[in-house]
């Protein structure tokens, strides 16, 4: 088999490689911090602070990702004036999309922690919040870990829309390789299996962070 | 003897339920009293009410004279000195026995880690569970994991313990270890209230014996009288049914 055409596929799915894995970092992380936030909201007794977190996961759960790209991409710089690059655009859009279903992944958690647990820790002495830290979140937290991996790796997946903001990552690649080249075939064959690596080896790390907590 | 704890015209509904009416209670220091009564009578929301777990819908809690059910008086001091130990022993599943134990000493009393390691320790000796410091809870006997509760809300040292139902959760043959435990700490001169179905143990520990019906006390006394002439019929017919499966 004649492999020579990864001598220009290759370096050009590393470069979307990098783009893919940035975007990625920020995205689902900034995602987790306001997963975290809007999760807890869902379930807390402020009704303000609920009724912004539903409107918010609302938002992101009815409406498709690629508009959502779109729509930050085009719309947003129209509206606010900001100039967006299309990497930055492609982080807010991971971030936004990741943070609503992480939420609901919170809230899950959160709720499905015996009450008489936060009992136990208020009737010690432990101030609310030192007893949602110190109580509720590490059960909460293994107990949420499966699902909040399957996220990371949808979002991971998800950055292939992006591609339709222009950003340059991985699919992006593939497709300007398959353009120029018209070696579809290839083009697209290493694009999956380069994913399937990548998807791999997070499903690795899943398996020993869930073996390590399980203790 | 000074009053430590009063409860005074206390009412509690949930909804159209009213499950407290007119309670009123007081504690001196070192008592030990036992609440008994069928389901559903009001003995478990009251004492939850005492530790504010629930809030009362009328009366007040007063704690060393001042009152507990005013919206400015800090509730976590309050239940620094107030410990509850639970039916189901609500142990931190991700923590070690002794952590478990070492939790709030060091969270709320900042007490240094070594200290509060040493009196951990300490009261797991006094539970009889010494060689269990470093186990997780899920390992251990429901007996065993009531006795860690038990343990851990001693490091608090609190002045009053709440027990509700510590031993309904429990297998039979598992209730004397706990039992004990309690009865060393009422003779130490713990000021304790236990909601409890152990009658032999209402009888021999406590000093004062309150029982509750549709959300009333319906009598208090020692437990001698309670147990041997109680006067309300209610108390009458509730003993004569645990007497028959009992045999106190």
């Amino acid at each position: 088999m004649d492999l020579s055409f990864l001598n220009v596929l290759f370096p050009m799915l590393l470069r979307g490689f990098k783009v893919t894995l940035a975007i990625s970092i920020f995205g689902i992380l900034i995602g987790f911090v306001l997963g975290c936030v809007s999760g807890y909201a869902l379930q807390c007794k402020n009704t303000f602070a609920k009724v912004i977190a539903n409107v918010y996961i609302w938002i992101v759960r009815s409406t498709p990702i690629i508009v959502q790209a779109l729509y930050v991409y085009f719309v947003i710089p129209k509206i606010t004036g900001i100039d967006l690059n299309s990497n930055t655009a492609g982080i807010i859009v991971i971030f936004l999309n990741s943070g609503a279903f992480i939420a609901e992944i919170v809230r899950g958690a959160l709720e499905g922690i015996d009450p008489g647990q936060k009992e136990a820790g208020l009737s010690l002495g432990l101030t609310p919040f030192q007893t949602l830290l110190h109580v509720i979140v590490p059960p909460a937290f293994r107990s949420m870990l499966p699902a909040l991996f399957n996220q990371f790796i949808i979002s991971v997946k998800d950055t292939a829309i992006l591609s339709i903001i222009v950003v340059n990552e991985i699919t992006k690649q593939i497709q300007n390789y398959a353009a120029l080249s018209f070696n579809t075939i290839q083009a697209y064959t290493a694009g999956a299996v380069f994913y399937m690596i990548i998807i791999s080896v997070l499903i690795i790390i899943q398996k020993q962070v869930e073996r390590r907590i399980k203790g | 003897m000074n009053s430590l704890l009063k409860v005074d015209k206390l009412s509690k509904n949930f909804g159209d339920l009213e499950v407290l009416k007119d309670i009123n209670l007081e504690v001196t220091e070192g008592e030990v009293i036992c609440i008994i009564g069928p389901s559903g009578s009001g003995k478990s929301t009251l004492l939850r009410c005492i530790n504010q777990l629930e809030f009362q819908s009328g009366g007040n809690i007063y704690y060393k004279d001042k009152n507990i059910c005013h919206k400015n008086h800090d509730l976590r001091e309050y239940r620094e000195e107030v410990g509850m130990v639970f039916q189901n022993f609500n142990l931190f599943p991700m923590k070690t026995v002794l952590s478990n134990i070492m939790l709030a000493p060091v969270l709320t009393k900042k007490k240094p880690k070594d200290v509060a390691r040493k009196k951990a320790l300490e009261l797991l000796k006094k539970v009889g569970l010494s060689e269990k410091a470093h186990v997780m809870p899920s390992t251990l006997s429901g007996g065993q994991q009531q006795r860690v509760a038990i343990a851990r809300a001693l490091a608090m040292e609190p002045n009053v313990l709440l027990f509700d139902e510590p031993t309904s959760a429990l297998d039979p043959e598992l209730v004397g270890g706990v039992l004990e435990v309690l009865h060393n700490l009422a003779n130490e001169g713990m000021t304790m209230i236990l909601v409890t179905h152990e009658m032999k143990f209402a009888r021999e520990v406590s000093d004062r014996v309150i029982f509750m019906a549709d959300g009333y006390i319906v009598e208090e006394g020692k437990p001698e009288e309670i147990f041997t002439n109680p006067k309300n019929e209610r108390t009458k017919t509730f003993l004569a049914r645990i007497v028959g499966d009992d045999n106190i």
